[in-house]
């Protein structure tokens, strides 16, 4: 597992929920709201999803780090980490 | 499929995360989202079919829907992620294709001077505003950054601002304030001679700013899809079987009570069926209703079903919302019926793909309606009046038509189905008390009722109209239980 790794799976995850957006252009380091149609909604079905998917669990007051994919890896790459070892 | 929903097993004592209390849009979309998160979710119906204010039926060997005129929120041309119905869509992983919606042709609001036109184009609506009111342009501007400016979905909103008032401070002609009431009103109001300014900024985006399609097959393409999804993941539902008590313990709900005696646990309760309904299903509950919590506002819907195209007539609009005064009064009438004002609707007149077309003409009209009169009538003068009120309301919409009152003189030959819905039909598939359309005047926003695992969804969250109910119903599920886990 690696940070681009931890990207990859939040993009997919994106990919899943709204599938009508436009995914191939999208810049790590700009909030995913500034080049994304994405919602609070959205973010809460990102939560569940990793959660579902990955047994991932991210807090509600911790939400914002799922601001964009360079935040997100930084945030749940230790997470994935953490999983990996146990 | 059949056969296992027959042999359904006993439910007796068996506990789960979530039931929820009744299978319309609300409830179904709230259900197949908790599902989604593996949530072991019971979906309990008192009736044989899904779907409540909106399901469908069958009537001489034709399928029709009870509730479904318009699909409001269609996402207009080039922004169609502004639209709630795209986001209803994600939430419920549903490709919007799938609903296979046909956009309006256009439709119109009618007073006795004005006729003003819209289609799914807002600049169109727009420009009708300018046509007709070339002097509140300024103030109308105005008005629409003031709704531009207002967050009506927020589960915080003030839920009791008079949009007639917001309206009076903004706009000068009367007139051009009745004509933006009626359609708001008729799509989901439920008070009299008003709307919350928070519905009404919901409904006029949904109406005009979005606009109105329909499926060519009607509204089972939006139940189907949710059906088959929610029982791929799992999710459980029984028909047939309503909640008859909920019985509470320290401010939480403890233990519900079926229709066939059987009992059953859940950690979260949500109820669709309305405010006052559900509290008069409490333990708890007192005997008195508060009669002003009750919602005022029934309909009578007739439709007649004929060989011809409505096109073939000269009938090219899909929705007229008229009114045949200055006035627009939106209250429970004296009589059974008021037919000064109503909603026609032709389903026919959707912009359906190339080639398809529904094999019969419809036309659908629906007027106010008294529920306590047509409850007091009996049986014989039920029908009776129910053919009178029917002629009465199909005379004055005709008026609205091209030609209609000359091609209404002989529309009753060339009909071949008539079927007509009353208040007391409504309360008799829904269980809504006084056959309220659009529920309880008394709104719980954010779901919230005295006890803590125990949540509104729907009409009395003040959601209201196909996509308004779905909403509603998801984000009690995001917000009370997703959210909080
Ligand atoms: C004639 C007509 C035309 C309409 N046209 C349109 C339209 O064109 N566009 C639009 O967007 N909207 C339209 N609507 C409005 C729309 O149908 C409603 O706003 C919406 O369907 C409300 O959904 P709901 O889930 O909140 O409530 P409901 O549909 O009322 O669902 C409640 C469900 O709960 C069940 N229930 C009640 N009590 C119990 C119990 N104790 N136990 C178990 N189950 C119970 C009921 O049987 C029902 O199925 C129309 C409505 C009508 C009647």
């Amino acid at each position: 597992m690696d940070k681009e790794k931890v990207k990859k799976i939040v993009l997919d995850i994106i990919a899943e929920i709204a599938p009508d957006e436009d995914l191939t252009d999208v810049k790590s380091e700009i909030r995913l709201r500034d080049q994304l149609d994405l919602d609070s909604m959205d973010f809460l079905d990102i939560v569940m999803e990793l959660r579902k998917q990955h047994g991932i669990e991210v807090p509600e007051a911790e939400y914002r780090q799922l601001e964009s994919l360079d935040s997100s890896a930084e945030y749940l790459f230790p997470k994935f980490e953490a999983k990996a070892v146990a | 499929m059949p056969e296992a929903r027959r042999t359904s097993e006993a439910l007796d004592g068996h506990h789960f995360e979530v039931v929820v209390i009744g299978a319309g849009m609300a409830g179904l979309a709230s259900a197949l989202r908790l599902a989604m998160f593996g949530k072991s979710v019971l979906l309990l119906e008192k009736h044989y079919v899904v779907g409540g204010l909106n399901s469908f039926f069958a009537r001489g060997g034709r399928k029709f829907d009870v509730g479904l005129h318009a699909v409001t929120n269609f996402p207009p041309n080039g922004s169609a992620k502004v639209s709630p119905l795209i986001r209803l869509c994600r939430q419920l992983r549903i490709p919007f294709e799938e609903l296979a919606l046909s956009p309006q042709s256009f439709s119109r609001v009618a007073f006795p001077d004005v006729d003003l036109r819209f289609d799914n184009e807002f600049s169109f609506f727009l420009s009708e505003v300018e046509r007709l009111f070339p002097r509140e342009q300024d103030r109308f501007q105005k008005l629409l950054r003031t709704m531009e400016a207002f967050d009506a979905y927020s589960p915080e909103v003030a839920g009791d601002v008079s949009a007639r008032s917001i309206l009076g401070e903004h706009l000068q002609e009367p007139l051009l304030i009745e004509i933006l009431l009626c359609p708001t009103c008729y799509y989901g109001s439920a008070v009299e001679n008003d709307i919350d300014f928070a519905s009404f900024v919901m409904l006029f985006d949904a109406i005009f700013r979005q606009g109105l399609a329909r499926p060519l097959d009607g509204i089972r393409r939006f139940l189907d899809p949710i059906l088959k999804r929610y029982e791929e993941l799992g999710g459980k539902r029984r028909m047939n079987l309503g909640v008859k008590r909920i019985f509470t313990k320290n401010d939480k709900v403890e233990r519900l009570e079926l229709d066939n005696g059987e009992s059953i646990f859940a950690d979260h309760v949500i109820s669709t069926c309305g405010v006052v309904e559900t509290e008069q299903m409490l333990s708890s509950a007192s005997a008195d209703v508060k009669t002003d919590d009750i919602g005022r506002i029934s309909i009578l819907e007739s439709i007649a079903v004929f060989k011809e195209q409505p096109a073939d007539f000269g009938w090219e609009e899909t929705i007229v919302f008229y009114n045949d005064a200055d006035f627009f009064r939106y209250e429970r009438p004296y009589e059974l019926t008021d037919p000064r004002s109503g909603v026609i609707c032709i389903p026919n007149n959707y912009r359906y793909p190339e080639g398809e077309q529904m094999p019969e003409g419809q036309l659908r009209v629906t007027c106010l309606a008294n529920y306590d009169k047509w409850v007091a009538l009996d049986e014989n003068n039920y029908r009776l009046q129910k053919e009178i009120c029917r002629k009465a309301m199909l005379d004055v919409a005709l008026g609205y038509l091209p030609n209609g009152k000359s091609i209404g003189k002989d529309l009753e030959e060339r009909t071949e189905l008539l079927d007509i819905f009353s208040p007391r039909t409504i309360t008799k598939f829904t269980g809504h008390l006084d056959g309220a359309l659009y529920g309880s005047p008394r709104k719980s926003r954010d779901g919230s009722t005295p006890f803590g695992n125990l949540y509104l969804a729907g009409a009395d969250q003040g959601y209201v109209g196909i996509v308004g109910a779905m909403l509603g119903g998801v984000a009690i599920a995001n917000n009370r239980i997703l959210r909080g886990d």
